[in-house]
């Protein structure tokens, strides 16, 4: 980096103190902006915690912001007692992180595999990959379907487990591989030389260093798999299978829609990811500073 | 070193399973949708071969080919966003009080699903009633537009939440990435004098390019097969002008039972998909990977 | 010589798709016996007496049998339905101790997609909804629905208003069982049409002064959800009822000509209604349910809709009664020298029951869906609101006015057009919705709209 050399140069005390005035102005509007923004962020949270309790007319046709006259906590219990929400939301938690953590684990072995590892064919086993996320998802459903009769497994939540493993894979491989390919090369050959295994330094030694980028792929397969239902809703038909997303077309109706319960199987459904999110973003920061890199 | 790190047997164990399930789950539907595109079907009963007809009819479809339009205008606003996305990711990553907060507020609406998401921004763009509206008439507008009906407005309308939707998603990417930067090497340039600008730009931003490049692909594939908000929002209207390739392909497979066609569209989606992807990576191909060094 | 041969191999195998087509086709009892055949258990098999109609005796048979049903009314919004549904069942399965029936609960349009994924596997549920005409024909012709008129002719022998089982035959044979029957009244409120002294119209002239006379006053005359487009057909359609007559749709539909004046001077009226402002800002941009809303808070003074909202102005519990007193219904008016008479209807049937032709058991089947057509019938209106497509003894059941009058309006149609998107075949009804939608937006001119859908019934599909 030549500027940098360049930049070295004795500083006054004025220099400093002019600096420091600047910057703090600097910093001043920076504030203002970063917490206009952030409350921006929040509002659709308090947009939909007062949506959950509003009824139909109220969603339609107060300010989107306006306190109804009455809270309807109603529309809760009434989301409590109609939907079978707990057993979908069990069904949506299991599902969800056992597609998440084979999804993380297997894009893990690929990657590694693709970047680090010299094999002749790992560019088109790239490009298969990649190309898993060109096809709009409207047309994998009818051969997916038969695909999974074929193989007994309609109506099984395997089918949803693997569904969503294969279609994520393409996108966790690709926010991996930038990672990965940043990675020195040094990591490696310190390890061969101390005589370690792949295997050994797959799991010692690359996996924690790419704990913040798997972290990070984690919450996006986490929100992805959480919030999905067009597969939920073909492959499986047993009601007790279903998830969560599923639970808010309950109050889809032919004619009428039941919007303030729509509202709160949101909200509900919402919750548990907000915490997930919050625990897990922290080790986005920790995952570096946990890798074996010293220096 | 080098027989280390080609052992056949490891890099099998590693990847078969992977490739297995994607050429089970993703390719044979691939394929399938190639094979339908041939056909005339209507999704029930026997597909008969018509070669490449659903594609010359394809070629004279002029809705096709607005909803393809769109569908890269789609592309282009979201890969200039992501210079908005990464520069916040920036300030966030920077040492700022409170940061640790702030970013996690900001991916707040990443966690919404889409209905949600949907139901908000309708509330914001409803004609009479809505949020957007209302603060134009305070402001003394008096003809506010009607922006999911007016065919000339609604294509913008409806990107706003879209770019929305998805800043959370590319900032964590972004986030991520440059907090994966070894704290030494920037601290490195500021005792060299370099200031905050001249540390992202010349510093951070190289090293995290592998990622920006990956993030500009996400980007465009991810809006080339755009579905979610549409299909709630507008449904393709009014009057097919907020339509894109995927809308368009669901409307004809599954509303108007033409599903031959329906997959011949599918299928030139992801032709499009390949030939962008191919495009992005020619023009951010760098002669060698910038590693930390 | 090598294309002589080539012919012949093709012609063979031609032949032999003849052949299989027709072996899988050759009418519904040959099927029905052969699946029934399979099921080597059943040593008395539930044949005989399912023909047998009404024998609610459960004596039919030991053999267990499980019927899949699938259903588009889930608890959470259509609980009154739900219920329905579930008690028939629950009652069915109490009469006959050897069946079980599974249900699948999907919201609309889940429901829609669902059935196009199952039937293209071949993997139908035993018994389901299917909407009337153009959308089950494709089912139809892929042979997935069993005819029913076995019952028809049978226990069900006039137990349906008439025309209603009509929307769901093709070619002689009637596929599919209605349910539910409703007509497209003008809801209004009369409240506001009070306060501005105006009359409930019985011409289109006397419309236009009522949507000038609110507009000028800054009231919102007809709300609409233009974005769904159906609603907006609605408004089409009874513009083309009462200038070109009764048939004037159905015959443009049958033989896919649409090229009646009266349907070009249709849209032409119905770009007129949108030059007056006729209907409230950003229309196109609307969901159904979004429009309603505006009504339901009187911000608008007009609502064309389905008899299924009369629940909302009747019994629901959830509208306050000083609402459901101030609303009132027209009969969509007349247009002079048209040929239209003010009791032509809008409607139809809407959801039927089909049953699946490759289901294991076809017969024990329909005799359940013969049971739930009738318990439908006897409940729907007491318990949902929702009038059957069977006919309704108005002098035994205690309902609200409207309901009494709504359904005496029904029993002195002069007659029910069905609704032109579900007349039309698949391609032909999304085209439909996309050219009200651009008419009603000014999009397309009169003649355009008139060249296009025509040219989308042309094409067939």
């Amino acid at each position: 980096m030549p500027s940098m050399s360049t930049a070295i140069r004795p500083r006054t005390e004025e220099a400093v103190s002019a600096r420091t005035l600047s910057s703090s102005i600097g910093y001043g509007v920076l504030y203002v902006v970063l917490a206009a923004t952030a409350v921006l962020q929040l509002l659709p949270l308090l947009w939909l915690l007062l949506f959950s309790l509003k009824n139909n007319q109220e969603i339609f046709n107060l300010s989107p912001f306006a306190l109804p006259k009455t809270l309807h906590w109603s529309n809760y219990s009434t989301v409590w007692e109609q939907g079978s929400i707990g057993r979908y939301f069990f069904n949506s938690l299991w599902i969800t992180v056992v597609s998440v953590v084979l999804t993380i684990l297997l894009a893990n072995f690929v990657t590694f595999a693709m970047t680090r590892m010299k094999w002749k064919l790992s560019g088109i086993v790239l490009g298969l990959f990649m190309i898993g996320m060109m096809i709009p998802v409207h047309s994998t459903l009818i051969p997916l379907f038969s695909l999974f009769k074929k193989v007994h497994l309609t109506d099984s939540q395997l089918s949803i487990v693997l569904s969503y493993i294969a279609f994520n894979l393409p996108l966790t491989i690709m926010i991996l591989m930038g990672f990965y390919m940043a990675l020195p090369k040094e990591v490696e050959e310190a390890s061969i030389m101390d005589g370690c295994s792949v295997n050994r330094m797959f799991f010692r030694i690359i996996l924690p260093m790419t704990a913040s980028v798997s972290v990070t792929a984690a919450i996006i397969n986490m929100i992805y798999n959480w919030n999905e239902f067009i597969f939920v809703n073909t492959f499986l038909s047993d009601d007790s299978k279903k998830t969560l997303t599923v639970g808010i077309q309950n109050f889809v109706g032919q004619y009428t829609t039941n919007w303030g319960a729509i509202g709160a199987t949101l909200m509900i459904s919402i919750l548990p990811i907000l915490v997930i999110f919050f625990l897990l973003s922290n080790r986005i920061v920790e995952g570096i500073a946990a890798g074996s890199v010293k220096g | 070193m080098n027989t280390v790190m080609s052992n056949k047997r490891i890099i099998a164990l590693y990847v078969l399973p992977s490739l297995f399930l994607i050429l089970a789950i993703i390719y044979v539907p691939i394929v399938l949708t190639g094979y339908y595109g041939l056909m005339n079907w209507n999704g029930i009963g026997k597909p008969s071969y018509i070669g490449l007809a659903n594609y010359k009819t394809l070629m004279h479809d002029s809705v096709f080919w607005h909803s393809t339009f769109h569908s890269l205008l789609f592309a282009l606003l979201s890969t200039l966003c992501l210079i908005l996305y990464l520069a916040v990711a920036l300030v966030l990553s920077g040492k700022i009080r409170g940061a640790n907060l702030l970013r996690k507020i900001y991916l707040i609406p990443m966690l919404l699903s889409s209905v949600a998401i949907a139901q908000l921004w309708l509330k914001v763009y409803h004609p009479t009633n809505g949020i957007l509206n209302g603060l134009l008439e305070k402001l003394g507008f008096h003809h506010t537009p009607e922006w999911l009906a007016d065919p000339h407005i609604v294509l913008y309308a409806i990107f706003i939440p879209i770019l929305w939707q998805f800043a959370g998603f590319y900032i964590l990417i972004y986030y991520a990435a440059l907090k994966n930067i070894p704290a030494s090497l920037v601290e490195a340039a500021k005792i060299d004098g370099a200031n905050a600008l001249q540390v992202a730009l010349r510093i951070k931003l190289p090293l995290i390019s592998e990622v920006i490049k990956v993030t500009i692909v996400l980007a465009v594939v991810g809006s080339l097969k755009y579905f979610d908000l549409i299909y709630v929002m507008t449904d393709g209207g009014p009057n097919q002008a907020s339509e894109v390739m995927a809308s368009y392909m669901y409307h004809k497979a599954f509303r108007e039972f033409d599903f031959g066609y329906g997959s011949a569209i599918g299928f030139f989606l992801l032709i499009i998909c390949l030939v962008a992807t191919w495009v992005i990576r020619r023009l951010t191909a760098t002669k060698d990977t910038i590693q930390y060094s | 010589m090598k294309s002589k041969i080539l012919t012949l191999g093709t012609l063979l195998i031609a032949t032999t798709l003849v052949v299989t087509a027709c072996g899988g086709n050759s009418g519904n009892n040959n099927a029905a016996n052969s699946s029934a055949g399979t099921d080597n258990s059943a040593s008395d098999s539930s044949n005989a007496n399912a023909s047998s109609g009404n024998s609610n005796s459960g004596a039919a048979s030991d053999e267990k049998i499980t019927l899949k049903m699938m259903h588009l009314w889930p608890d959470g919004s259509n609980s009154a339905q739900n219920k329905m549904v579930t008690d028939i069942i629950s009652e069915y399965e109490k009469a006959n101790p050897n069946v079980t029936i599974d249900t699948e609960v999907l919201e609309n349009e889940q429901y829609k997609n669902k059935l196009k994924v199952l039937s293209a596997s071949n993997d139908l549920p035993d018994v389901g909804f299917t909407w009337a005409a153009g959308f089950m024909d494709p089912y139809v012709n892929g042979n997935m629905f069993a005819p029913v008129d076995d019952l028809l002719q049978g226990e069900l022998k006039d137990k349906f208003v008439a025309g209603t089982t009509e929307a769901y035959s093709f070619g002689g044979k009637t596929y599919a069982l209605p349910v539910e029957l409703n007509i497209v009244p003008v809801y209004y409120n009369k409240e506001i049409f009070a306060k501005y002294n105006l009359q409930a119209p019985k011409t289109l002239d006397e419309l236009k002064t009522v949507i000038k006379t609110l507009n000028d006053n800054n009231v919102t005359p007809i709300t609409l959800g233009g974005k769904d487009a159906w609603p907006s057909s609605f408004w089409y359609m009874y513009l083309a009822d009462r200038i070109g007559g009764p048939d004037v749709m159905d015959k443009a539909v049958a033989s896919n000509d649409f090229n009646d004046p009266a349907l070009l001077d249709a849209a032409k009226q119905a770009q007129e209604l949108v030059n007056m402002n006729a209907f409230v800002k950003g229309y196109n941009g609307l969901s159904n349910e979004e429009a309603k809303a505006l009504f339901m808070n009187e911000k608008a003074a007009m609502f064309a809709m389905g008899t299924w909202e009369v629940p909302n102005y009747t019994t629901s519990p959830d509208v306050p009664q000083a609402f459901k007193d101030k609303i009132g219904y027209f009969k969509f008016p007349t247009v002079d020298g048209g040929k239209g008479n003010v009791d032509d209807w809008v409607g139809g049937p809407g959801v039927g029951l089909f049953v699946s032709q490759n289901s294991k058991h076809v017969d024990e089947a329909k005799k359940f869906v013969s049971f739930f057509v009738q318990k439908w019938g006897e409940h729907s209106v007491t318990d949902a609101g929702v009038i059957p497509a069977t006919k309704v003894d108005t002098s035994t059941v205690k309902l609200p006015p409207m309901f009494i009058d709504l359904l005496n309006e029904l029993n002195k149609a002069s007659k029910v057009t069905l609704y032109l998107d579900t007349q039309m075949k698949p391609g032909a009804s999304d085209a439909h919705h996309n050219l009200v939608q651009a008419l009603l937006g000014k999009a397309v001119t009169p003649d355009e709209f008139i060249k296009k859908q025509d040219e989308a019934l042309k094409a067939g599909k």
